[in-house]
């Protein structure tokens, strides 16, 4: 009977042990910082090729150069081609709450308030709000775990993120695949500011690579569900957490 | 001229030789555009054309990290209508004081040209930044009007078309944050005569503030007064100190401006100009903007508008005729690649107003399509009147 008992308690004591050592199973919240860290490094420079693929299918190609920091809190965009924008620059602060606009052909600064962050990035699908961004999935939204699935035979996390009430983003909400091995976001989608249930925009991230030691999309596709377009961006060059002053993220720095 | 235009040649040419022969030629950039543009008028119950050709040659070399060296030279070619007599387009009460033998003298001609608009080194330091050379100059937050900008006169229809360069050193000096100070200095034939600005940028929360003391000489014209020495009319130039400032910035999610200048004149009496502006973008993507524009220096009431006024505004003198003006700018992306908008410049002081319909398309990567209508709406005499007739202007451009 002894015996017995010291069996039960063993293999309570088991169970219990085992129970205790697996991981707890992540949350939403837990899984958006993991994501949060992934996509907004310290620092970071790219040199992007982005194809706008108009609703008559003409396409219209633009090579720029962006930096960020501090977690993508600071970003600046430097057009190199095509001719037409050449020398154009936008200087982003405070995760796009602040931009302001260089023009090489007039020299002039143009600050825009924060409505124009909704606006079409040289007439892509990415507005301001998208590409400078930094942590708005975690400051802006709530984030809940749903079923995890399958997206391009990579197993994956489902999160949607919903946006919080004193928040200023044109999504209502976002449901965003997060690759279980990188937490590198694969899909998200963006739906309507004031209807949640339309979907807007989409966009699919492909050609996953690591650079310096991060998983990094090289290729990007977002498409506008409503105005059927579609917009391609490519990383020419990638590289993170290199050194970058502060002073490059002022209007001084704009104009060169 | 000639002569002058081989000159110009010659130095771009030995230029281009002297970077090139760097053997640096991966460091040295030529771009540019070609833009043939078509303005025509319809005044007097006649249609007038203008053509242009413009062909814009940037160049840019970075001789380091640190030094810039940045040129462009313009050439352009009128064709058509190249004689344009003011008079034309004035009220006849006004036509009728002047007399048959001086009306000549009331001709802008376009002859062609070729010149250096802008030649400028620029040198990069941490503490400073220092331009020297012909170089652009942007003062002002208004988007048609900048009462602080004595260098430029924007056109109401096109404010966005690149400046001239002016010739001047420029000092840029970082003063921590968001904080910059710049000096100026616009050299002429003398120290009393050359143009200095001294500029005070910061910034706070949602918005930029400017401060600017300027001083130049500024050159006033009588145009009833012919001046057989100068064999122009009569020049009153005189000081102009003027003390502004401006801001930028968001409230209640608008996106708002102003700008004001006060103006102490040694010639004529003082005055003020003021801009105060507003815009929006709608989810929809449609832009509005509104500029509300004072100028003392314009008259309340239209049966005041004189000979003098009317010049110096075509010469770009002085900024308005009628003391205040409301600009309202409508746009919306019709497709990915067509723009279609409407501008309204209205003068609050007489009523009447132009009206243009603005369509902008990008045919390719690297060429566009510019166009707008424009109507006078408005009796005689009056600032936007129909003695202004109407027009338009289509414009391509060509970049490489």
């Amino acid at each position: 009977m002894r015996i017995r008992w010291n069996i039960c308690v063993f293999v309570v004591f088991l169970v219990t042990s085992v129970m205790w050592g697996q991981d707890a199973p992540l949350t939403g919240n837990d899984i958006i910082h993991r994501v949060n860290d992934v996509f907004n490094q310290q620092t970071a420079y790219s040199k992007s090729r982005m194809t706008i693929v108009t609703t008559s299918g003409n396409t219209r190609t633009f090579v720029y150069e962006s930096w960020s920091k501090d977690k993508g809190e600071k970003n600046l965009v430097r057009y190199l081609e095509p001719g037409r924008v050449k020398g154009q620059a936008i200087l982003m602060l405070n995760h796009a709450d602040d931009i302001w606009m260089f023009n090489a052909r007039t020299q002039r600064v143009r600050k825009l308030a924060s409505h124009a962050k909704k606006n079409k990035m040289e007439g892509s699908d990415f507005s301001y709000e998208d590409m400078g961004s930094g942590d708005a999935f975690i400051e802006d939204y709530t984030a809940e775990r749903l079923e995890d699935g399958e997206v391009a035979g990579r197993d994956c996390y489902t999160l949607e993120l919903t946006r919080k009430a004193e928040a200023d983003t044109s999504y209502a909400r976002l449901v965003i695949r997060v690759i279980k091995d990188n937490f590198l976001p694969i899909a998200i989608d963006y739906y309507d500011e004031k209807d949640p249930e339309r979907l807007r925009k989409q966009l699919l991230q492909s050609d996953i690579r690591e650079a310096d030691g991060v998983p990094t999309a090289f290729t990007m596709v977002m498409t506008d569900r409503g105005d059927n377009t579609r917009t391609e961006m490519e990383f020419l060059e990638v590289r993170y957490n290199l050194p970058l002053e502060d002073g490059m993220f002022t209007e001084r720095a704009l104009k060169k | 001229m000639k002569r002058s235009i081989g000159r110009i040649c010659l130095a771009a040419f030995c230029l281009l030789a002297m970077c090139l022969s760097a053997g640096a030629q991966e460091k040295l950039e030529i771009f540019g555009y070609y833009e043939p543009q078509y303005v025509g008028t319809y005044v007097n119950e006649s249609y007038y054309q203008l053509f242009t050709n413009k062909l814009r040659v940037d160049l840019r070399y970075a001789l380091s990290e640190r030094i810039t060296f940045a040129a462009n030279f313009d050439f352009i070619t009128y064709h058509g209508k190249r004689q344009w007599n003011v008079l034309d387009f004035l009220s006849s009460d006004l036509t009728e004081q002047v007399p048959e033998p001086v009306r000549p003298l009331y001709v802008i001609a376009f002859e062609n040209e070729i010149f250096l608009d802008n030649a400028f080194l620029k040198l990069s330091f941490p503490a400073l930044d220092l331009t020297a050379g012909k170089q652009q100059i942007s003062l002002g937050t208004g988007y048609v009007w900048n009462p602080t900008d004595v260098f430029n006169t924007k056109d109401v229809l096109d404010p966005t078309y690149e400046q001239p360069g002016h010739n001047a050193v420029r000092l840029d000096v970082p003063a921590g944050g968001r904080s910059t100070v710049a000096a100026l200095y616009a050299p002429e034939a003398s120290w009393s005569e050359s143009g200095k600005l001294f500029e005070l940028k910061t910034g706070a929360g949602r918005f930029d503030f400017m401060l600017d003391l300027i001083e130049v000489l500024w050159v006033f014209h009588d145009y009833t007064r012919f001046d057989p020495g100068a064999q122009d009319f009569t020049a009153l130039p005189g000081k102009r100190r003027l003390v502004g400032g401006s801001v930028v910035g968001e409230l209640l999610g608008l996106g708002v401006w102003a700008e004001f200048a006060y103006n102490w004149m040694e010639q004529i009496e003082d005055y003020y100009e003021l801009v105060m502006g507003g815009d929006y973008t709608f989810d929809s993507q449609t832009y509005v903007m509104t500029e509300y524009y004072r100028n003392t220096l314009g008259k309340s009431d239209h049966r005041d508008y004189d000979l003098n006024d009317w010049m110096r505004f075509f010469a770009a003198e002085q900024k308005a005729v009628s003391r205040d003006q409301l600009y309202v700018f409508l746009q919306h992306p019709a497709t990915d690649l067509l723009h279609l908008g409407v501008q309204n410049v209205l003068s609050l002081s007489d009523g009447s107003m132009a009206l243009a319909p603005t369509a902008s398309y990008s045919l390719s990567d690297n060429v566009e399509l510019f166009a707008y209508l424009s109507f006078s709406i408005g009796s005689e005499g009056k600032a936007y009147g129909a003695s202004n007739g109407h027009g338009g202007l289509l414009r391509l451009r060509v970049y490489f």
